[in-house]
């Protein structure tokens, strides 16, 4: 049976109460579109991804990366489908207008594919630093998203991302134990990265968050990114890579590491589709898409 | 001497990388366990779901850690076989129902029908033979609207 609300205090209190979001339920407006966006944003990501993470397959060194970064350029290509297919049922743009949105540049992608990925140290950066940067966040939003498709696809990308996050580990783990070279190679990769991984979670969430009242996400960004950096400071010291923030330290008091505060303006730049490597990503990624047309029609012919 | 079952319920106990919560036995990858008594040698033989799959090496060196916790275990020897080949219909009933409720994945029936593991519906469309996984295609229910995934056989 399909819900209806009588105004939007009675969908609030739906949600507040812990009901779950269905397709074919009422939503208001407002709703529909914020999670619309959310997962469009979340979608457009993982297809981002997946392009740039494609380019490392030939480059990857040996059998055993490749296959590793086959893995999650399939992987990813897979989420960006079932997310799209989610987000179209939404009515608010169709697939193709959704795509066409993203390829012209007036649609947002996370920060973290703003950026060049010169070495094979900085994809590996990614696969650590980024995915588990993705997956903090992800873990939060299923642990109690209110939009039933959307947490259920959650659930299998979180096991994949698992998945990819132990890969991504013994990538580093295989810097940490490797040369001075490879190690500052690593070392290297870290400094590009860890700002923007940081900045992924997003500036500091507005006390008023449509997101966090309507249950889309759960929890407010700077505690994700707190989550984040609690965990991955002492892993990374652990395995000898220094942190490139100068007023990093560790509170006795409350046996927490504190980061120096951020400079937003790169994650402006992104947000604006400025990025440093912005224009070339989305360049990449409408020829990736027009070259493989052939394919789109050769399908819908058969 | 070794306890050759202690050996084999280590080994089956081992989790499926891309399947939190479900063991490798549960997805009938797990296929035979021999030990040697004598010698404490352990040879395991797992059935890949898929020949590109990206978790075999994890597999091998997750199975090769279990059986080393057994006290008296010797050399480990891990292959993967081909013959007999895996199919879905190794997967056992408790995962099936773990696949559907956890994870919203389906296994296809003996006569080819699909179930949805969201609403039960029978209107459940294939629409990439590949999904995020090689051992996965997507697909979507007609019925309540959810992008599903069925393990390939």
């Amino acid at each position: 049976m399909n819900r209806t609300w009588e105004s939007l205090a009675a969908f609030e209190a739906f949600l507040d109460g812990g009901g779950m979001v269905e397709p074919g339920d009422e939503m208001p407006e407002e709703y529909r579109r914020e999670v619309f966006r959310f997962i469009e944003l979340h979608a457009n990501s993982e297809l981002m991804g997946a392009l740039t993470e494609r380019d490392w397959i030939s480059r990857a060194p040996g059998i055993r990366r490749k296959q590793s970064v086959l893995a999650k350029t399939q992987d990813e290509i897979g989420h960006a489908h079932m997310l799209y297919m989610v987000a179209a049922d939404l009515g608010v743009k169709s697939r193709t207008q959704i795509l066409d949105d993203l390829l012209e540049g007036r649609t947002r992608f996370h920060n973290v594919f703003h950026y060049q990925a010169v070495t094979w140290g900085d994809q590996v950066a990614i696969a650590y630093l980024v995915d588990a940067a993705a997956l903090v966040a992800q873990q939060a939003v299923f642990k109690d998203c209110s939009y039933g498709p959307y947490k259920r696809i959650l659930r299998r990308i979180i096991a994949e991302e698992g998945f990819h996050m132990r890969q991504g580990e013994e990538l580093v783990m295989g810097f940490a134990e490797g040369t001075e070279v490879q190690r500052k190679l690593f070392q290297e990769s870290l400094e590009r990265w860890w700002l923007p991984a940081l900045q992924l979670f997003g500036p500091d969430s507005a006390p008023d968050d449509p997101l966090l009242r309507w249950r889309i996400k759960s929890e407010r960004n700077e505690v994700l990114r707190d989550r984040y950096v609690q965990k991955f400071v002492p892993l990374l010291i652990g395995y000898g890579f220094e942190i490139p923030d100068p007023h990093l330290q560790f509170d006795d008091d409350t046996q927490r590491w504190v980061i120096g505060e951020i400079d937003w303006e790169p994650l402006k730049a992104t947000l604006r589709n400025l990025g440093p490597d912005s224009g070339r990503r989305i360049r990449t990624a409408a020829e990736a898409w027009a070259s493989s047309q052939w394919v789109r029609d050769a399908l819908e012919t058969a | 001497m070794i306890d050759a079952a202690a050996v084999a319920a280590a080994v089956a106990a081992v989790e499926d990388p891309e399947y939190p919560g479900l063991t490798i036995a549960d997805l009938g990858i797990l296929h035979d366990v021999r030990v040697d008594t004598s010698s404490g040698a352990v040879e395991v033989d797992l059935l890949p779901t898929r020949l590109g799959c990206p978790a075999l090496d994890m597999i091998r060196r997750d199975v090769e850690a279990a059986a080393r916790t057994v006290a008296g275990t010797g050399a480990v020897d891990v292959s993967f076989r081909h013959e007999p080949a895996w199919t879905p219909s190794r997967i056992t009933a408790g995962a099936r129902r773990h696949l559907a409720q956890e994870m919203t994945v389906t296994v296809r029936r003996r006569d080819g029908s699909l179930t949805c593991p969201v609403c039960g519906g029978g209107d459940v469309e294939t629409l990439s033979e590949v999904g995020p996984a090689p051992c996965r295609s997507i697909a979507r229910c007609h019925s309540c609207r959810n992008p599903v995934e069925v393990m390939r056989a």
